[in-house]
């Protein structure tokens, strides 16, 4: 069965992108627009969450903080894109118990590594 | 591909523009709204990561400078000014240029875009923070070393890594894809087993890694865990490069099969016979049935063995025994799961049926199937055919109405019937649900009145009224059917799933449709089960459905006020003292134990003077003059030769709950061990508890 992993962003290129970096590698990824989206989506099982910081509604430290929370699937692992000036938000995000990050931009072989790292 | 998604980000980034341009319009008209600010911000910094990402460096360096002036804007460090406003729908302007020069479409002003970065400047006090394109593009990975040397890698990840989605086991996979990787696992910090919080990491590892690559490398590995665990990276001493002998006695050599042999293996033991053809083989039925009888009778000499061992008082013994004990429940568990087969294709093949019924009776049917993966005895699957082909043949003739009926219902003209299969304890649950006409608690009453099957003036709940058109003098009124919609030979069903040790349970609601619930038992051959005594008797009950055991001291009894209900850390648990219930003789040890089961009336206590342990138990079947006693589901040989009832804990609950509602409504659920159950019982339990047993 296919891992399935969770794009979170505002962005529809960035999902785009995440989406088909990862659908070619075999997993099976679905998208929501925002944090809230997300934890409506996080009803079915995920394997791995890939977050945005920045989004309306929801952000996503609000995100994990909401996931890690709930019993049914406080342990999946967490990834969030992070940009290079937001360095208070990565340690945030960390602390609401983010598992690892991406610093934006990114290539897709990076992207790929980390969720190897994290997802095997 | 690439160029995929910078259409992508073009169509974004213009759709973003709008966006941005229509925040700042709005920001005009209220200065210090900070949820426009935010809009605007989130614009910028979408145009600026994406950008990046997809190669519009200049688009991403200029919005940078925007995006940074707005998060100023944002946390109130400076005011929106009209003339911050104006500038930036002029960047905005000068964004979509960009965008179109990439398109191919014109050429951007350069010197219009260093006009505005310096306005910008000007106006919030900002220097050129645009970020060198050496952080813009993706980290090129550090060029490798020539030479191999060994590194000492201690790592203990601190306690939530767990809870963080961490799992340490992918790192060390991680590191051994950078050389040769000797993992020495220290367990020393596990606490006692009562102190074990499973969430926890209690783990570390020592380890060596003999790799090319730089420290930096080894390092990035645990990135995401560095800040939160104990991790130290050292060059090895050269020595122990040259004399690698030495330190593997107490080094455990990983190789990958090693660390991934323990899931497969549970995987193949739950499913080799639906693996596909090209790693199966065929088998006889008849080698696979011996098989399990030959385990059948390894498991009753091995509770021998066992009986012998604990008289003895011989450790070797002892010793041989437990190692025959855990081979036997191996050897066991995996003949069982040999016999086991998905549920598919029985179930696939009711689709044809529904197909061609619906066809033939001009009803428009969606059909649904859920847990067809469910596993269940080959030797329950096979019988199993026809009490479903019935019950959904049922459903189609009888409960599901004509597509105008429905729509005057004001029903969806498509019905659906639902198939689904899943585990619950020892059991499988296989439900046909439509949403049909459903049944007519007082027609079926009525005419179960009509037939004689019940006396007009019992009181029956709705279940009980529905579990009479299972009763056989129900079965081929034809006219019945009109009424109730149902009632062709559902006693064929009750007897074929009651051979197989089920039961049924019908739930209905006149107009929405029906259920029938089947419940089956995993498989008809060994069970793990409970040993308990009750007097001098010994009995079984089926350790699937077992929740704990816990003491019934006299004072509990007395707390009670002689009603049969325990407190249960706090749960009320109401209880049947198997000694009454099969009126064994009024002797009562001083302590008791409540046997805590989960039935579907809830969960229930069953008394029993000892819990002896588990006990894997061969079913045997009864004799024929046993056939009717409906709480045993079969006997056991023990070690000692003597027999062994097995109890079917959810029949017995039902039996008290049902004789308890006819003769005593008020008392509900509540399992009062009044003497009319006794009464009501009698004539079974005789049956059932053979007192010259021992």
């Amino acid at each position: 069965m296919a891992k399935v992993i969770l794009t979170v962003d505002d962005s529809a290129s960035v999902r785009q992108m995440v989406k088909f970096t990862l659908a070619d590698a075999g997993y099976k990824v679905i998208e929501a627009v925002d944090g809230r989206d997300a934890l409506s989506k996080l009803t079915n099982p995920v394997n791995l969450v890939i977050t945005d910081l920045n989004m309306p509604n929801l952000d996503g430290i609000g995100l994990i903080r909401q996931v890690r929370a709930n019993p049914a699937c406080k342990g999946i692992p967490i990834i969030m894109l992070t940009t290079e000036s937001q360095e208070t938000r990565k340690l945030e995000g960390k602390a609401a118990g983010a598992t690892g990050w991406i610093v934006k931009p990114f290539a897709t072989q990076q992207l790929l590594a980390v969720v190897k790292r994290v997802l095997g | 591909m690439i160029d995929k998604y910078k259409q992508a980000f073009q169509e974004e980034a213009r759709e973003l523009l709008v966006e941005l341009e229509s925040a700042l319009l709005e920001l005009d008209q209220k200065r210090d709204d900070r949820e426009v600010v935010g809009r605007a911000f989130r614009a910028l910094h979408t145009i600026k990561g994406s950008g990046a990402m997809f190669g519009f460096d200049d688009v991403a360096g200029f919005a940078h400078n925007l995006e940074t002036a707005f998060d100023r804007l944002r946390n109130g460090q400076i005011a929106a000014t009209a003339d911050l406003i104006n500038l930036t729908l002029a960047a905005g302007d000068q964004i979509k240029t960009m965008l179109d020069e990439a398109a191919g479409r014109g050429n951007v002003d350069h010197l219009r875009s260093a006009s505005i970065l310096a306005e910008l400047q000007e106006l919030t006090g900002l220097s050129d923070t645009r970020p060198d394109a050496a952080h813009l593009s993706p980290a090129a990975p550090g060029a490798p070393g020539v030479a191999a040397h060994d590194w000492d890698i201690h790592f203990r990840p601190g306690p939530a890594v767990l809870l963080n989605g961490i799992n340490p086991l992918l790192l060390l996979r991680e590191l051994r894809e950078l050389g040769r990787l000797q993992i020495d696992l220290d367990t020393s910090a596990i606490p006692p087993l009562g102190s074990i919080d499973a969430e926890h990491c209690y783990l570390a590892w020592n380890m060596v890694l003999t790799t090319t690559v730089e420290p930096e490398a080894i390092r990035d590995v645990f990135i995401f865990v560095e800040d939160d665990c104990e991790l130290s990276i050292e060059r090895a001493p050269d020595q122990a490069a040259s004399a690698p002998d030495a330190p593997l006695a107490m080094v455990v050599a990983v190789n990958p099969p090693a660390l991934t042999a323990a899931k497969p293996k549970l995987r193949d033991a739950a499913g080799p016979v639906s693996q596909g053809a090209a790693s199966s083989i065929r088998v006889s039925t008849e080698k696979l049935d011996q098989l399990v009888n030959l385990v059948g009778e390894l498991v009753t000499v091995q509770a021998r063995l066992s009986e012998v061992a604990g008289r003895r008082d011989d450790v070797d013994i002892l010793d041989i025994s437990e190692a025959v004990d855990r081979l036997t429940a191996a050897l066991r568990e995996n003949s069982m799961s040999i016999r086991m087969l998905p549920l598919k294709t029985t179930f696939e093949r009711f689709r044809r049926l529904v197909h061609d019924l619906s066809a033939d009776l001009h009803k428009e049917v969606d059909f649904t199937i859920e847990g067809a993966d469910t596993e269940l005895d080959k030797t329950v699957i096979d019988r199993l055919n026809d009490p479903l082909v019935h019950l959904i043949r049922n459903s189609m003739d009888h409960g599901i109405e004509t597509p105008e009926a429905r729509r005057t219902a004001g029903k969806p003209p498509i019905a659906t019937i639902h198939l689904s299969a899943r585990h619950a304890g020892a059991n499988v649950l296989i439900r046909v649900s439509d949403d049909g006409r459903g049944l007519d608690v007082e027609a079926v009453r009525a005419r179960a009145i009509e037939q004689g099957l019940i006396d007009p003036a019992t009181r029956l709940s709705e279940a009980e009224i529905f579990s009479l058109i299972l009763a056989p003098g129900f079965s081929t009124a034809r006219e019945v059917t009109d009424v109730s919609g149902r009632g062709v030979g559902m006693d064929v069903v009750r007897r074929s799933i009651e051979a197989l040790r089920g039961s049924i349970d019908i739930a209905s609601k006149p107009g929405e449709g029906l259920t029938v619930t089947l419940r089956l038992p995993l498989t008809l051959a060994i069970i793990d089960g409970l040993l308990v005594r009750v007097g001098e008797a010994h009995f079984i009950l089926p350790l699937a459905n077992s929740l704990e055991c816990v003491e019934l001291t006299r004072q509990d009894i007395l707390d009670a006020h002689g009603k049969h209900i325990a407190n249960v850390r706090g749960e009320i648990i109401p209880y049947i003292r198997l000694s009454e219930y099969f009126q064994m003789g009024p002797s009562r040890p001083e302590r008791e134990q409540i046997m805590v089961v989960e039935t579907e009336h809830g969960h229930y206590g069953f008394v029993v003077d000892q819990v002896l342990g588990d006990h894997q138990t061969v079913i045997k079947n009864l004799g024929r003059l046993y056939r009717n006693v409906q709480v045993v589901s079969g006997a056991t040989i023990l070690g000692n030769g003597s027999v062994a009832l097995i109890l079917d804990p959810h029949r017995l609950v039902q039996n008290v709950v049902q004789s308890g509602s006819q003769n005593k409504r008020s008392d509900g659920r509540n399992a009062r061990h009044n003497n009319s159950v006794d009464r009501h019982e009698s004539a079974r339990s005789n049956l059932s508890v053979p007192k010259g047993q021992e």
